[in-house]
């Protein structure tokens, strides 16, 4: 029942944790340029000096403050990740919603096309796909997204074909409800917490890349990334800078992916029973 | 002896507005037969027995003729009337002690017709009233007795030995049994059926419909004043043509209906004739029903339409505004615009697979206005499916459906809305059935939202407050914001009904309504749904496992086996003396002993009946012959078997196509 679902959810620490690190975290990145004390790309400062009340974490090795590289480059992997999530979604409701709504042989294609999806390696793509066209990061998101669907559409499909059979949903086809009522008034907002649930899978996965692919050197190096970040303070982890240079955006990843991570796990363990019980 | 009523009209004179007890009636008594006159009280029954006999009070008026053998006797003086009296006509009156005199003995009153009349001598009259009495079972020493010694059942076989005494033409009986024991009654009946063997024609005024359908040979049913259906005795019950027939038949608690009183809606008032007050062109007589609603700003109503219209459960516009006459149904003659009780659904030849699971099999099934049918049946044997099809919402792949006689399919392609609106369903699980994620007033606003014939959100808001009190449940805004999961599913399963009742549909599908509940709030729910029932005048197609309820609510009962209806009848007769080997398997079962006849697994034969492998009277063509339709009491029960359990085998009628029923020829 939805009104307990509320009530479960306020007192779980799973979700309390997550969702307090999360509006730090998101207001970090999104009030980044108001906090950052100097432009990330201004390269006027003394390149490797250490952390000092001027610069709170030093400055790199090109001369640029660390600590607003860092709040940019929070910004730009987070952002990824929520429109790669939002993306991902989208497709993922869409197709299963489309394959449980119609059944029968949208639903054999449907279905079918998301094993094969998934049985690709995603980060083969990805790395294959950034590599050759070099795409911008709004593209590279909606690549992401459109290899990572699959088990949100399966997860979509059961739970609609669950519902879309309950008696409700009958009584209101009786009553001469549309299909774009009963979808609507019945069977999206009844789907509601997968919603929750496949947008913060697919929104760690699609951070955790971006930040793999820009330390890989895929991505534009002039765009600020946790992953930019951490793959040049790695050249000068010989140089005992790597607390104030390396440690942080590691962090900063790692806080990103755990808040999701917390989210993912107390949604699902207050809307899936089964969970519950493993847990 | 013939009489014949013709357009004979009574009314009672009171300052003006006159009562109108008797509005241009036909009827003709003939020699030998036994009719009988039944109705509700104040139909103007015993007014009619009272004008026969010349009885009415000086404040009546009368207008028409009463023919007895071509010999006017309406509007006799005293001496003329005196001639037929008690030798042509004889009465009995209802509340018969206080029409003795309570200073005389019963034997000398019962003499005297004869002493008046004949001029007998008084001791022969004596020995002949004593004689009469003693055929009536009462023994000397009773005879002599004062009316006061004797008990009710005496006094009334004293009066009928009374009106028997001059052995007349035309025997009226006012109520004869009304105050009788069982066994009187037996035997009072027995007496009036040696009346019509020797010849006389008696009219048998009555509540009592069991006596009316035994003893008589027609029945004339009255409603206000006007003959409504006049029909062969054995239909009442089995084939009434009129709604209000079919209804005073639900009303009285006879010893072979198994299901609970119905009732009839709404009530029966008077009809007055009276003069408008304005004078010229506009002064007219009229006559109009009295009850709430019946007039106008100045209160009066011009006469139109049926008089039975406000309660009945298949009205039309056309009945409020045209005027009825008699018109021929069958055997019947039915006063009603509709040409009798329609059929509110039909389904012709229906069959729903899945895959390679025969749901139903080429199913027909006509459903009349009013009435509530039980379909009964093992899981799985197709009764959901065909709750389901009726309803409207699951399409079946072949056979026609019709929805007061329009076709379901295309009416669903036109206009779903409009025949969504029509039928309400109440499904088996009450929880399951609302979404939590709505509030009462959502739920029950749905239909109408998804109809848009909610109007504005207040009217909207106004009518579900009405179908929730319509359900018995509370209608304050508390209980509206409240979500399935704070009610008990008693309350949802009433909330679930509200919702299907709320577009006021004419036919109600109930598939397992109450299954889910515990036998309190089953019989709570039960109770309810049958109250609506009477009071919307809704069609009800329930779906039951459970033989016991379905005893109590049905009018007709359906049994399915396999896909296909294998018996189909009236409720008394298919769950009293089935025809069929599984219905009585059904019915041994659900007293919780199969009588070692249960079997889950059995295969089912191919091309035969689908119980031989359980039947214990199955022969080899059982196994590889579709069973014949056999028909038993005037076509209204029958079955599909080869080896029906019939005792009497004179009224047993081999492939007569049935009214309704098991596999028609049409399936292969």
């Amino acid at each position: 029942m939805h009104i307990s679902f509320r009530h479960e959810l306020g007192r779980d620490p799973w979700f309390i944790t997550g969702i307090g690190l999360g509006l730090v975290l998101l207001l970090l990145a999104g009030l980044g340029p108001v906090f950052s004390p100097y432009d990330p790309h201004d390269i006027s400062f003394r390149p490797l000096s250490p952390p000092s009340a001027d610069h709170w974490l030093g400055v790199n090795d090109g001369g640029m403050d660390i600590f607003s590289e860092l709040l940019f480059g929070m910004r730009n992997t987070a952002g990824f990740g929520i429109l790669a999530g939002f993306t991902a979604l989208f497709l993922g409701v869409a197709v299963g919603l489309a394959a449980a709504w119609f059944g029968g042989f949208t639903d054999q294609i449907a279905m079918r096309l998301a094993d094969v999806v998934l049985a690709v390696p995603s980060v083969m793509i990805l790395i294959m796909a950034a590599s050759l066209f070099r795409p911008s990061p709004v593209m590279l998101a909606v690549i992401l997204s459109i290899i990572s669907w699959p088990t949100t559409a399966k997860a979509i499909r059961s739970q609609a074909l669950v519902v879309k059979n309950r008696l409700h949903i009958h009584a209101a086809r009786q009553a001469g409800a549309s299909g774009i009522y009963i979808l609507a008034r019945h069977l999206l907002p009844e789907l509601f917490p997968l919603y929750l649930i496949g947008f913060a899978a697919k929104a760690r996965m699609a951070m955790f890349m971006e930040a793999s692919l820009a330390f890989l050197g895929l991505l534009d190096p002039a765009r600020k990334s946790l992953g930019i970040i951490i793959s040049f303070a790695l050249k000068y982890y010989y140089m005992d800078i790597w607390w104030n240079w390396l440690l942080p955006p590691v962090i900063l990843l790692s806080l990103l992916t755990m808040t999701v991570t917390f989210l993912v796990i107390s949604l699902e363990k207050v809307f899936d029973p089964r969970l519950k019980e493993a847990l | 002896m013939k009489l014949e009523i013709d357009n004979l009209t009574v009314t009672y004179r009171n300052n003006g507005h006159n009562l109108l007890a008797l509005d241009r009636i036909d009827l003709t008594l003939e020699r030998g037969r036994i009719t009988a006159l039944v109705g509700e009280s104040g139909s103007g029954k015993t007014t009619l027995g009272r004008t026969l006999m010349g009885l009415l009070p000086d404040n009546s008026e009368s207008s028409g003729c009463i023919k007895l053998d071509e010999n006017e006797i309406l509007g006799l003086d005293e001496e003329g009337l005196n001639e037929i009296r008690w030798s042509k006509v004889a009465m009995v009156f209802q509340n018969q002690a206080a029409n003795f005199n309570p200073a005389h003995r019963i034997i000398d009153q019962v003499a005297e017709p004869l002493i008046q009349r004949r001029n007998m001598k008084k001791d022969d009259a004596r020995q002949s009233a004593g004689d009469a009495l003693k055929r009536m079972g009462l023994l000397n020493h009773q005879a002599i007795r004062f009316p006061h010694e004797l008990s009710g059942g005496e006094i009334q076989r004293s009066m009928l030995a009374m009106a028997l005494i001059m052995e007349p033409e035309l025997l009226i009986l006012d109520e004869p049994t009304s105050a009788l024991d069982a066994m009187t009654k037996a035997f009072v009946a027995d007496v009036i059926d040696k009346v019509r063997q020797r010849g006389s024609s008696v009219l048998l005024i009555t509540h009592d419909l069991d006596l009316a359908q035994k003893l008589s040979d027609d029945i004339a049913v009255l409603y206000l004043g006007r003959i409504m259906e006049t029909m062969p005795a054995g239909e009442l019950f089995l084939n009434p043509m009129h709604p209000y027939t079919l209804a005073l038949g639900r009303s009285y608690p006879g010893v072979q209906v198994l299901r609970d009183l119905g009732g009839i809606r709404g009530e029966a008032f008077y009809r007055i004739t009276h003069q408008h007050p304005q004078t010229g062109e506009k002064a007219m007589f009229h006559n109009h029903i009295i009850g709430p609603g019946s007039f106008h700003e100045d209160r009066h109503v011009p006469p139109a339409g049926c008089l039975f219209q406000p309660r009945c459960t298949q009205a039309d516009g056309d009945c409020l505004l045209k005027n009825v006459s008699m018109i021929n149904v069958g055997d019947h003659q039915v006063r009603c615009l509709r040409g009798g009780i329609v059929n509110r659904i039909e389904l012709k030849g229906v069959s729903k697979r899945y895959g390679q699971v025969v749901a139903l099999d080429c199913t027909n099934l006509d459903l009349r206005a009013g009435e509530v049918f039980c379909v009964v049946g093992e899981t799985g044997s197709g009764k959901s499916t065909l709750a389901m099809i009726a309803s409207g919402v699951l399409l079946p792949d072949s056979g026609l459906r019709f929805f007061d006689s329009i076709d379901m399919d295309e009416w669903r392609k036109k206009d779903y809305k409009s025949l969504a609106g029509r039928i309400g369903v109440v499904y088996q699980n009450p929880s399951q059935s609302v979404s939590h994620r709505l509030s009462v007033l959502d739920i029950v606003a749905e239909p109408l939202r998804i109809q848009g014939i909610g109007g504005d959100r207040k009217e909207t808001f106004e009518r579900v407050k009405k179908a929730l009190a319509d359900v018995r449940l509370p209608s304050e805004q508390e209980f509206l914001r409240r979500y399935p999961h704070e009610l008990n599913l008693g309350a949802i399963q009433r909330v679930c009904i509200a919702r299907a009742l709320i577009s006021e549909p004419s036919l109600l599908v109930a598939d397992e309504p109450t299954s889910f509940l515990d036998p309190s709030v089953q019989a709570k729910v039960l109770k309810l749904l049958m109250e609506l029932q009477t009071e919307k005048g809704l069609t009800m197609i329930f779906v039951t496992h459970d033989i016991g309820l379905a005893r109590k609510i049905a009018d007709r009962v359906g049994v399915m086996l396999a896909g296909k209806m294998v018996e189909i009848g009236p409720s008394s007769l298919v769950l009293g003396s089935p025809l069929h080997p599984y219905t009585s398997l059904l019915i041994k079962s659900a007293g919780g002993n199969g009588g070692g006849m249960v079997q889950m697994n059995a295969e089912p034969a191919k091309g035969g009946c689908s119980f031989a492998p359980r039947c214990t009277l199955a022969d080899r063509a059982c196994f590889w012959q579709l069973p014949p339709q056999v028909c038993l009491d005037g076509s209204y029960h029958s079955a599909a078997c080869f080896r029906p359990q019939v005792t009497d085998n004179e009224c047993f009628m081999e492939n007569k196509p049935c009214l309704s029923g098991a596999a028609p020829a049409c399936c292969n």
